[in-house]
């Protein structure tokens, strides 16, 4: 990258969102997910593990903090007394559990990003929060940064581990994505070797991707429809009608839900008050009973 | 006083820092001074400049998944041997002979990878080549010699790029004309280049820029 190019382009580089002197043109990729819908089921989880290479690290490195799911499910159990400082009778109710799934929320406004040392996790003009692994030198800064922790290190040089993936699994690991080293940092990425893989294809089309074209594997797997992905400036995809039909604006830091009680309004970004503009919209749930 | 102790510690942290580096020499460096590669003993000794120079032959017609995918690939042996079993001129030659054991053994030729690129870097062939073939009509040799060098003039191919990033961006950051004369048209839908529209230029050609985002290529 030489000077001139650098300076001439400042704005463009390290560029955050959202601005509106340089709208996302011709991709904003984003998500929304209807709690609703979500059973709980981990179908979303296990694709991610399988399509993004990501290592099952065992129980003992689990406790030791070094977790690593890209995709994780976050359970929250109903309390019997709400206004009762006394611990809940029983640890696991009967039923009434909610679940949502959570990964990295691909912030307009990423808190991630502006913290790293090395310009290593960057926002990209299709809004996107790119993590290149080379160029990360495993300060963790990112993750004591973002508000969702949903990044994950790499503690181990998972790949030559024992029993991360047996001799005979390694057939099956996905050769479009790397295979992260010890000490870097990794992250949910919308699936973006898919993205990349549509948007060249399209390109030798002359044409944009439509609705539909790019799945995450999340998507692909959930049993209930319950997770949505695509372009948000495509005002044909499924993902902007959502967004759209629950007023939820990429821009705002408090959503129509929020604004009015009784709206019968269900979307929301999860933390909205930091004005990290999530990408990821939730559709609250609507059920009383439990699954 | 102290200073001149911090300063010697300071020294002494230095230089086991780049004795406990150059420990590390093992590691062949990714370029040479000269952006050659390193030379690559191949099983046969493949004349490149007979087939690309002599006979003619389009890259593409052996290399022939540089167009449509990730990664441009080694011909598979079928396509050897589909002309020479034909040619009876050279069919005696040692090369050729040793070409039809492999074949007669039903055995792969363990052809060594030239251009091996970081497993962090995703190259794509098949853009550059619908891109600057197909749609700038430009002759495949200066095309696929961008990158490769002039390998109608060698036997074995050798890296003559650095192929490191800087490389790359210093032809990422050049604005390329589009559609040039006589160049595959690509409709009149939106299209964009580097996550950007085409600029249109005075004269009222559409040039564009590569990608330069992280994430094109590091993923």
């Amino acid at each position: 990258m030489s000077v001139t190019n650098l300076l001439e382009n400042w704005s463009e580089f390290r560029h955050a969102h959202p601005v509106g002197d340089v709208p996302h043109d011709p991709y904003k990729w984003a998500m929304s997910i209807d709690l609703d819908a979500c059973t709980g089921c981990n179908a979303c989880s296990v694709a991610c593990y399988a399509e993004n290479n990501l290592p099952v690290v065992g129980k003992e490195k689990y406790a030791a903090g070094h977790s690593m799911h890209w995709m994780r499910i976050e359970r929250y159990w109903p309390v019997d007394d709400t206004t009762s400082l006394e611990p809940a009778t029983r640890e696991f109710p009967d039923q009434g559990a909610q679940f949502l799934p959570m990964m990295c929320q691909q912030c307009e406004a990423a808190p991630c990003e502006t913290v790293c040392p090395v310009g290593a996790t960057n926002h990209t003009p299709d809004g996107l929060n790119s993590q290149a692994y080379n160029r990360c030198v495993g300060s963790r800064y990112c993750s004591a940064n973002c508000p969702f922790k949903v990044r994950y290190f790499n503690w181990y040089d998972y790949p030559t581990t024992e029993n991360v993936w047996p001799a005979e699994m390694t057939q099956q690991l996905n050769p479009d994505i790397t295979l992260r080293s010890k000490g870097v940092m990794e992250k949910c990425t919308f699936c973006v070797q898919r993205i990349r893989a549509g948007e060249r294809s399209v390109k030798n089309e002359g044409r944009v991707l439509k609705d539909g074209e790019v799945q995450t594997a999340c998507q692909q797997v959930c049993p209930t429809g319950a997770i949505t992905f695509g372009n948000l400036i495509d005002s044909e995809s499924k993902v902007h009608q959502q967004w759209k039909a629950q007023r939820v604006e990429l821009t705002a830091d408090e959503q129509e839900k929020d604004k009015e009680a009784d709206s019968g309004l269900r979307g929301y970004r999860i933390l909205e008050e930091l004005r990290a503009y999530p990408s990821v919209m939730y559709m609250e749930r609507v059920r009383e009973s439990a699954i | 006083m102290y200073r001149f102790i911090r300063f010697a510690i300071l020294l002494m942290g230095l230089l086991s820092a780049s004795s406990s580096f150059a420990a590390d020499a093992h590691l062949e460096p990714l370029t040479t001074a000269d952006d050659l590669g390193p030379v690559v003993e191949q099983p046969i000794e493949f004349p490149h400049n007979r087939h690309a120079k002599d006979m003619g032959i389009n890259c593409i017609y052996c290399h022939t998944y540089s167009r449509r995918g990730n990664v441009a690939g080694i011909p598979p042996m079928q396509k050897c041997i589909g002309c020479h079993q034909n040619i009876e001129s050279v069919r005696e030659t040692p090369r050729i002979k040793k070409l039809f054991e492999y074949w007669d053994a039903k055995k792969a030729i363990p052809w060594k990878k030239v251009h091996d690129l970081p497993d962090f870097v995703r190259f794509n062939h098949e853009r550059h080549i619908k891109r600057f073939v197909f749609q700038q009509n430009r002759p495949v040799q200066e095309v696929c010699g961008a990158c490769h060098g002039d390998v109608k003039e060698m036997t074995v191919a050798r890296r003559q790029k650095s192929l490191a990033m800087g490389w790359c961006m210093s032809c990422h950051e050049k604005e390329h004309v589009v559609v040039a004369q006589g160049g595959m048209p690509i409709g009149t839908a939106a299209y964009w280049y580097a996550m950007k529209k085409p600029a249109v230029k005075a004269d009222g050609t559409v040039v564009a820029k590569g990608p330069n985002d992280c994430s094109s290529c590091h993923y």
